[in-house]
């Protein structure tokens, strides 16, 4: 059934991270959600998006208008700040099938390197960092006035895995947690810089990914201890609205998170989001459908299924575990839509 | 010969330098295995690994995280590093060896690292390609190493897919080389689908399997030699 609308995508969105009512939670993300449906109309290839800002703000847009998928959101791979840092990134353009870019040489290779690493004086403007912004400003004067612009950012601690190898920070934040502390505070500067950029652009919400921060991965403690303060720092420093997400376990990191000052927190599947509401009372929560599983494996009605599960669990928006993978059945999405719509209506 | 109340003593201070993750501990007490002349094979598997099955239970718990891990790795590892030259024959009642990789397009590489241990502690030759791995670099180093068992690790459904490719190219250059697939989107369901020989739902059960199948692999090889000669 169709929406009598009472509020756009766009204002629905908004006022919820405002803490204002709103008639239903929203469907949205502030991860990718590139479909190949889309890339299909414009005949592009998924490697080519992430080079070119016309093609990644139309690969973005074509999910809204294709589904009714209520945000757009820039980029789809996670190396731009790494990039901007100075490693070197492939983007397996010479293949056909989806590969996600991947951070192919890294700046740090050794522990001596963590002390000389350092931010680039023309941050702002080195990589991609100028591309996704021209991709959001695109994308704003295509599409948003109708839905939220969104983009997001590495916490420091992934981020310090995409420039060194993750087997050595981890050990380090055990043996030397100062000097990895003292890594994560150029970092999470790093990301402040690149949030600002993100902001003038025109990006209505950004999202924190800290998913090397899980509790499959880190136990809680040390989140708490080594990451948290620097993940606090930013959502400070940050105007736009903010949502932290970590992936993966995170039951007993959830009341951490809320405490970094996101505006909301996201989480996926392994999630248990009834439990996580209780924690966390009011403060707002994103989540947690498997987008994969569920949304691309899946049929109709598990999916359906899956998003009454979500909004019965208290969720405030309708939002995916991860990134939402491409080869996703655009019927699914609309399934989706139209359960958010309908459901206690 | 070592006392057996020194033997206990020296086993329980391997042990807990694996679960408390203390390198020079570890290096420590396999010297002085060494220098007493104690059997090699008792001070690792009593020992040192006996620690890393203690540390398995404790990541399983919940109560060590992949950072604790690792480190007890490298402290087995340093004692392994001293005690190895004096082992007379280091196996569980086989020898392997394995190529281990993450597919190309895919960087997780946490859960490979995880199982890859296991099989050096185990006393397996292991070559490991790394992550992102091109897949037909997986055919080339089964067939410069002649290994006896191929790991592929994948954490996304879109990269778990390179694993198909790599499954038949390898069967169809080598028969015989046994492979072994996993990481979370994985299930033994697509194992059997694609024609792998195995599938394990974490490091312990990946080694456990590969044990199996490398026995059963030498048992054939023989066989057919028995064959052949009688
Ligand atoms: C850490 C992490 C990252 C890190 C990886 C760092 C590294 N060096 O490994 C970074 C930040 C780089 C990353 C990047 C991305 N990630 Co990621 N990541 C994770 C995360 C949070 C944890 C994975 C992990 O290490 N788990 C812990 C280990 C110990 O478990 P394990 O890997 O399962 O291994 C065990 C078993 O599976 C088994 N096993 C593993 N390998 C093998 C092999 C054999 C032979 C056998 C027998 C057994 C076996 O034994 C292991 C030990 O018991 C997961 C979510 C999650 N919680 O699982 C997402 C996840 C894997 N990532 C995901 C995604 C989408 C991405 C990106 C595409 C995001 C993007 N937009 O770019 C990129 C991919 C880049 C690329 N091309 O590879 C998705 C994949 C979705 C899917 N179904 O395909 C996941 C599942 C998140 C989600 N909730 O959807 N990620």
């Amino acid at each position: 059934m169709a929406e009598t609308r009472t509020m756009t995508p766009r204002e629905r969105v908004l006022k919820m991270f405002s803490g204002a009512e709103v008639d239903r939670p929203p469907c949205f993300s502030g991860m990718g959600n590139v479909t190949t449906a889309g890339l299909k109309n414009f005949g592009y290839k998924f490697a080519a998006l992430h080079s070119n800002a016309r093609m990644m703000a139309d690969a973005a847009a074509a999910t809204y208008k294709l589904t009714g998928f209520e945000c757009g959101v820039v980029p789809f791979d996670l190396c731009v700040e790494a990039e901007a840092l100075g490693c070197e990134i492939n983007v397996y353009a010479h293949l056909e099938d989806i590969l996600y870019p991947t951070i192919r040489k890294k700046i740090i290779h050794n522990e001596a390197g963590m002390e000389t690493v350092s931010i680039p004086a023309d941050f702002a403007g080195r990589g991609r960092i100028p591309l996704v912004k021209e991709a959001i400003r695109l994308l704003k004067a295509g599409i948003g006035g109708e839905v939220a612009i969104g983009s997001y950012v590495l916490g420091p601690f992934t981020l310090a895995g995409q420039i060194m190898e993750l087997n050595d920070l981890l050990k380090l934040s055990f043996k030397k947690p100062e000097k990895v502390g003292r890594l994560l505070e150029m970092l999470a500067e790093a990301i402040s810089l690149y949030i600002r950029e993100l902001e003038d652009a025109g990006a209505d919400y950004i999202t924190v990914r800290e998913m090397g921060a899980t509790s499959d991965v880190l136990s809680p403690r040390v989140f708490k201890n080594l990451i948290l303060p620097h993940l606090k720092k930013i959502f400070s420093r940050t105007r736009a609205h903010t949502v932290l997400h970590i992936c993966g376990k995170t039951n007993d990191i959830a009341v951490s998170m809320t405490e970094s000052g996101a505006g909301a927190i996201s989480v996926d599947q392994k999630n248990d989001v009834a439990e996580t509401r209780k924690k966390i009372g009011s403060a707002l929560l994103f989540g947690n459908y498997d987008p994969y599983n569920v949304l691309v494996a899946g049929t109709e009605e598990a999916v359906r299924q899956a998003v009454r599960k979500c909004m019965d669990d208290g969720v405030d928006a309708v939002w995916p575990g991860c990134d939402i993978w491409p080869t996703v059945p655009v019927e699914n999405i609309k399934a989706m839509m139209d359960e958010v719509i309908n459901y206690r209506r | 010969m070592v006392t057996e109340e020194k033997r206990q003593e020296l086993l329980n201070r391997l042990k807990n330098s694996v679960i408390q993750y203390d390198e020079d501990g570890a290096k420590e007490a396999s010297n002085e295995v060494v220098a007493l002349g104690m059997d090699a094979n008792d001070a690792i598997f009593n020992g040192l690994v006996s620690g890393m099955e203690e540390v398995g239970r404790l990541f399983e718990a919940q109560e060590y995280f992949v950072p604790e891990l690792l480190m007890s790795a490298d402290a087995l590892y340093a004692g392994l590093d001293i005690l190895k030259p004096h082992v007379k024959q280091l196996d569980l009642g086989v020898k392997g060896s394995v190529v281990i990789g993450t597919v190309e397009g895919d960087v997780h590489d946490i859960g490979k690292n995880i199982v890859k241990m296991m099989f050096d502690v185990a006393g397996f030759t292991v070559y490991d390609l790394g992550r992102d791995v091109p897949l037909d670099k997986f055919v080339e180093e089964q067939l410069r190493t002649d290994s006896d068992l191929v790991c592929l690790s994948a954490m996304m459904t879109t990269t778990m897919v390179g694993m198909k490719k790599v499954i038949s190219d390898l069967k169809a250059k080598n028969p015989n080389v046994r492979i072994m697939i996993g990481g979370a989107p994985v299930s033994s369901d697509i194992a059997g689908k694609w024609g792998a020989d195995g599938y394990a739902k974490d490091a312990n059960n990946a080694l456990k399997d590969a044990i199996n199948m490398v026995s059963s692999l030498k048992k054939m090889k023989e066989e057919a030699e028995a064959k052949k000669r009688g």
